[in-house]
């Protein structure tokens, strides 16, 4: 229970930028609490739930060890600390954002930021390029909400379960 | 009766959007963007942005302290951690209640077309909200090439994400964009 504490709180410390990265580096290099694969396994579960994937990943791998005390530790470990420390630091630069040199940083930093998220997309998107549905779905989401400007509740509710039912389970290799 | 207090409809808000994330908390940035800034004008486009960015020079859990800080400009401290726990308690509730049931039936057919069917869905959501804040906070070509910049060094090489923070802060401080 401490260790699940421990190595979350590490995780989100570290985790500048890709916190999935850390988790992994900790979880599985460092601690060999899982191998590779079943890592990758929880990830690509979290990453079709709603909320922040890092911490369902969390949350996940607490439940694995130790059930639900343990998905509380490793939660607690990733968040108490690290979100009082991120608060107060963040509110520290929030309240002198109007200096100009913070706030050249701070345009520069969302700019790079943005693209990362983009990337991330993109990089998502390639196992699926062979699929003309599922390019299209993600061109339709990525409609809605970007360039209509759709609420996010009506584009959900819209496509998702369209999407899932032109989906063939048996076509072309699953990943 | 009376319509909810800022405060009430922000966190209500995120907790809404926070259930539907599919695919994780950028695919919400439109939409709450939309709301406080845009619907509300709680928050000006550059205070949005600038709390987008803060949250990616410190370390923690990036997006929960993005809407905390939302939350605490809209209602100080006690609506910064409202915002934060809805972002969260939900969305962790159901991965706990979800992960027994989905290892169950991981070979099951449903699941897979499941699977096939939201992971597109989510790919244009999470792209969508990269674009959005890239344009978000008056931003000019300078900025936007700096994006286009990110993505192709994210695509192309394995340099590590934090470099490329650092780089878009070093220009942004020089007074480039």
């Amino acid at each position: 229970m401490g260790a699940l504490f421990g190595a979350f709180l590490k995780v989100s410390m570290y985790g500048f930028g890709g916190p999935i990265v850390w988790a992994r580096r900790i979880i599985v290099e460092e601690r060999g609490w899982l191998g590779d694969a079943e890592f990758a396994d929880i990830l690509s579960f979290c990453q079709f739930l709603p909320g922040p994937n890092v911490v369902s990943v969390t949350v996940c791998i607490g439940a694995r060890f130790r059930g639900p005390a343990g998905a509380l530790a490793a939660l607690a470990g990733f968040i108490l600390i690290p979100w009082t420390v991120g608060f107060a630091l963040g509110g520290l630069l929030l309240s002198y954002a109007q200096a100009a040199v913070l706030q050249g940083i701070l345009r520069g930093i969302a700019a790079a930021a943005a693209g990362l998220i983009i990337a991330t997309g993109i990089r998502l998107l390639m196992p699926h390029r062979q699929r003309p549905v599922a390019l299209a779905f993600a061109a339709l989401a990525f409609a809605g909400l970007a360039v209509l400007r759709l609420p996010l509740l009506v584009v959900v509710l819209g496509l998702v379960p369209l999407s899932i039912a032109l989906a063939r389970p048996q076509q072309a290799p699953a990943r | 009766m009376n319509p909810p207090s800022p405060a009430a409809a922000l966190v209500g808000h995120i907790a809404l959007l926070a259930i539907i994330s599919f695919g994780g908390v950028p695919g919400v940035l439109p939409d709450l963007r939309d709301f406080v800034v845009g619907a509300h004008g709680w928050l000006t486009d550059r205070e949005f942005a600038n709390c987008f960015a803060v949250v990616q020079a410190i370390p923690g859990p990036n997006m929960i302290l993005m809407m905390s800080f939302i939350g605490w400009k809209v209602g100080g401290l006690p609506i910064a951690i409202a915002s934060a726990l809805v972002t969260f308690v939900p969305p962790c509730a159901l991965s706990y209640a979800a992960f027994g049931f989905w290892d169950r039936f991981r070979d099951a057919a449903w699941q897979q077309r499941v699977r096939r069917g939201l992971a597109p869905v989510t790919i244009g959501l999470v792209i969508a909200g990269g674009c959005v804040m890239a344009r978000t906070g008056e931003s000019g070509w300078a900025s936007l090439a700096v994006t286009a910049a990110a993505v192709a060094l994210m695509l192309a090489t394995r340099i590590n994400p934090l470099w490329l923070v650092a780089a878009g802060g070093a220009l942004g401080g020089l007074g480039v964009l």
